[in-house]
């Protein structure tokens, strides 16, 4: 093996590494925001008009629906801050979202609490729901962890929120960049 | 740019190869808000009837500009050659004529700076336009504050071989000088400094590789800050994304939490912002140097108190600690003359916050602002010479919100069409001592060049000291070949040209000259009548009285802000934008004409 090969394999080795303990930390905190995050406080968070007007067809207005977005404040703060405190248990920037099921046919999916870096694998900017992600469908239904890589240089983890009934009524997604960068999403 | 009057000399005509031959070769010039397109007309917006024109005389007032076309029209293959003879400071550009996408039609905007003698061929080699038999060029003159008042002769030279033509240029130069200061401020509006590391991939790249390189990233937002600056305008940069990401450039570095959170170094902020708080950045500008008069502030609920105390002690230690340190800053720094705007973007939608800072609609989102107000006032000392503003973005609840928010909000942005249901609302705003401006989009460039001027005449006459163009650095992917109308900029980047920093448009240049003459009005109408004077304005700009550009409440302010919806909002504005819907091309040069007699009176 060359100098400059054996340089290129223990990079590559470095990096692999830097991405497994990375991957393996965001499979901590997903696992810690299952048991952290209040699913009836999540359920709460949405309001019912809000709600209803993501499925009425306004004529000539496209943006009536998120002008009417509007969520319960007790319920977002509360499980926002959750949020950011597990977003503080990795050793590099990570966001912790929630997503939760919205009304439409074929299942939805909305965001409900982005953080600070605006990261994710899912969101499309601008969009208050969206179709349900099969990754997704498979936590609302098995309740497993389920880890992403579909965009370059991103790994998510999501996990199930569960309610006081035992119900599995949302998802987190701990997402985090494997080169952060100090300028994305401030836009 | 350079003067141009030393023209080129003899040596460098002889030196120069003529590898057309004679074909035919022609110089023409047309006024500015006549845009030539590229095969030797006018671009229909425009007026389909203009002629380009054998010769320009021009009246001018000192401390500004005045500006025109040229046109050089030729056949395919032809080589030329392009100069001015001028006893005034000259500053030419060559216009990019870029293919627009929404009508698949050519229209000049962005100016490339181009040295005189400027030599070329038909078709311009990198604008790549099939059949182009016409090239324009940009031409400002620069009048000095002590120019003396005379008509001042020089020539535009065309050689191309055998063939020449020239187009005289006459500037008629009043003794009434341009005040400095602007009636209606003209802000062009931005948002963080990514989009800076895609349009200047080669002048950024130590940056976006994370080696350093930020000297760059400063230089760079400072010329963009001249560049508006030059043209009689504001620059605003907010620095933060709307779940209150802060970019390291925008706000000082902070360490420690809850009552230990202070402010860890001013490093980057001061050489971001100290050369605009100074005005030092402007040290080359014809207009000297004056410091930025506005400026965001990072502040959003995540910084710099951290969400996570939001209602607890910690947030208010936090936001105090930091909000006091940086006013000592700002006084020790002595940077009294910038109003340090505390602004909340964020809107629910967007899944960051809870409650909307921008553009409030829910009647309790405005209770956050009042608690923001409450910590800013104790984070503050009372007799500060420092200028912090709470500043709010406002449309659709913005009657409730003058009333609600008096003495916490004084800094209003107004969706100008909304704000316009409520005339009496900027008279009572501005008697308490409120800032009241008012905001928008940009003209496409498929628009009438003459729609650059209604924002800022609509401000002026409605009485509002600002207008916000909400976006006005976002070319779009392709800007040179593929324009998607443009509505979302007045600059280009100009590393494809090996500039460092912006290119202006023609849409920015009139802008200016606009706010010239508006400045000329507004003196006009502290020493006369001012309805005499505006009434005159709206007469000679589209035939209407004073009373045709005051709006009245619509029957839709009867029911409650959440029931209505953009459909609405549209339909109660129509009967009043329809008297703007149509505006002749020389509309404003009837007005510049007024401005220069009025103004001349004034001084």
């Amino acid at each position: 093996m060359t100098k400059s090969l054996a340089l290129i394999f223990l990079a590559g080795a470095a990096c692999g590494a830097q991405t497994s303990a990375l991957e393996r930390q965001l499979e901590d905190v997903a696992r810690v925001a299952t048991a952290m995050v209040d699913g009836d406080a999540c359920q709460r968070m949405v309001t019912p008009r809000a709600l209803a007007y993501m499925t009425k067809r306004i004529p000539r207005d496209q943006w009536a629906a998120a002008d009417n977005y509007d969520v319960d404040d007790a319920a977002f703060i509360a499980v926002k801050k959750t949020l950011i405190r597990l977003s503080t248990l990795a050793d590099f920037p990570l966001d912790v979202n929630l997503w939760l099921p919205a009304p439409g046919t074929p299942p939805r999916v909305q965001v409900a609490i982005r953080n600070r870096n605006e990261l994710s694998q899912f969101w499309e900017w601008g969009l208050l729901s969206q179709e349900m992600f099969p990754e997704m469908r498979t936590v609302l239904a098995t309740g497993a962890r389920v880890t992403v890589k579909r965009e370059p240089g991103l790994i998510s983890v999501l996990s199930p929120v569960r309610n006081s009934l035992g119900e599995i009524v949302g998802v987190v997604e701990a997402v985090a960049r494997l080169v952060p960068d100090a300028r994305e999403n401030v836009k | 740019m350079s003067n141009l009057r030393s023209s080129f000399g003899a040596a460098a005509l002889l030196g120069f190869a003529f590898a057309g031959g004679c074909l035919a070769l022609d110089l023409r010039a047309l006024p500015e808000f006549f845009r030539p397109d590229p095969f030797g007309g006018v671009v229909a917006s425009d007026g389909n009837g203009a002629q380009q024109l054998h010769a320009i005389h021009l009246k001018a007032a000192r401390a500004g500009y005045v500006s025109f076309h040229l046109i050089v029209n030729a056949e395919p293959g032809q080589q030329y050659q392009l100069s001015i003879d001028s006893p005034l400071p000259a500053d030419l550009y060559r216009e990019w004529f870029h293919f627009n996408q929404p009508d698949k039609t050519y229209y000049p905007d962005a100016l490339i700076p181009t040295r005189a003698p400027y030599r070329s061929r038909m078709p311009e080699p990198d604008n790549n336009i099939p059949k182009q038999t016409a090239q324009a060029f940009w031409v400002d003159i620069w009048v000095p504050p002590g120019a003396e008042p005379r008509t001042y002769r020089g020539e535009a030279k065309l050689d191309g071989g055998s063939a020449r033509s020239a187009v005289p240029v006459e500037i008629e130069v009043l003794s009434a000088d341009i005040p400095d200061s602007d009636a209606v401020t003209l802000d062009s509006n931005s948002y963080g400094t990514s989009w800076m590391l895609d349009q200047y991939p080669k002048m950024l790249a130590r940056l976006r590789s994370g080696d350093g390189g930020e000297d760059k990233l400063f230089g760079l937002i400072h010329k963009y800050h001249q560049m508006f600056y030059d043209h009689r305008g504001t620059f605003h940069q907010l620095g933060y994304g709307h779940a209150g990401k802060v970019a390291p450039e925008f706000a000082p570095w902070l360490s420690g939490s809850g009552k230990a959170k202070h402010i860890a170094s001013w490093d980057w902020f001061d050489r971001h912002y100290g050369p605009l708080l100074d005005g030092s950045a402007f040290k080359d500008s014809r207009r000297g140097t004056k410091p930025i008069p506005y400026m965001y502030l990072p502040v959003n609920p995540e910084w710099p108190a951290s969400f996570l105390w939001w209602g607890e002690p910690g947030y208010q230690a936090e936001f105090t600690n930091v909000l006091r340190e940086m006013e000592r800053h700002f006084r020790e720094k002595n940077w009294t003359s910038t109003t340090f705007e505390v602004f909340f973007n964020q809107k629910k939608r967007y899944k960051g916050f809870n409650w909307d800072g921008d553009e409030i609609r829910f009647a309790r989102d405005n209770d956050y602002l009042l608690e923001y107000h409450r910590m800013l006032r104790a984070a503050l000392p009372a007799a500060s010479p420092v200028h912090f503003s709470m500043r709010a973005d406002t449309s659709w609840s913005m009657e409730r919100q003058f009333d609600l928010l008096k003495g916490a909000v004084t800094f209003w942005v107004a969706g100008e069409g909304t704000l316009s249901w409520y005339p009496d609302a900027i008279v009572k705003l501005k008697q308490r001592g409120d800032v009241v401006w008012a905001y928008g989009g940009t003209p496409a460039v498929q628009s009438a060049s003459v729609a650059i001027t209604l924002n800022p005449l609509r401000s002026w006459i409605g009485g509002v000291e600002g207008f916000v163009r909400w976006q006005t650095v976002d070319p779009g992917p392709d800007p040179w070949f593929a324009l998607a109308g443009g509505g979302e900029t007045l600059v280009y980047p100009g590393e494809r040209f090996g500039v460092a920093g912006p290119l202006a448009s023609i849409r920015l240049k009139l802008q200016r000259n606009c706010l010239q003459d508006i400045a000329m009005l507004e003196r006009a109408s502290k020493t006369e009548s001012r309805v005499r004077v505006q009434e005159e304005a709206v007469r000679l700009y589209n035939g209407t009285h004073l009373v045709d550009w005051r709006n009245t409440r619509p029957a839709l302010l009867a029911k409650p802000v959440l029931e209505w919806n953009n459909a609405d909002i549209g339909d109660a504005l129509t009967p009043f934008e329809a008297k703007f819907a149509v505006i002749e091309p020389d509309a404003w040069l009837r007005v510049r004409d007024y401005a220069l007699q009025g103004g001349g009176r004034a001084q």
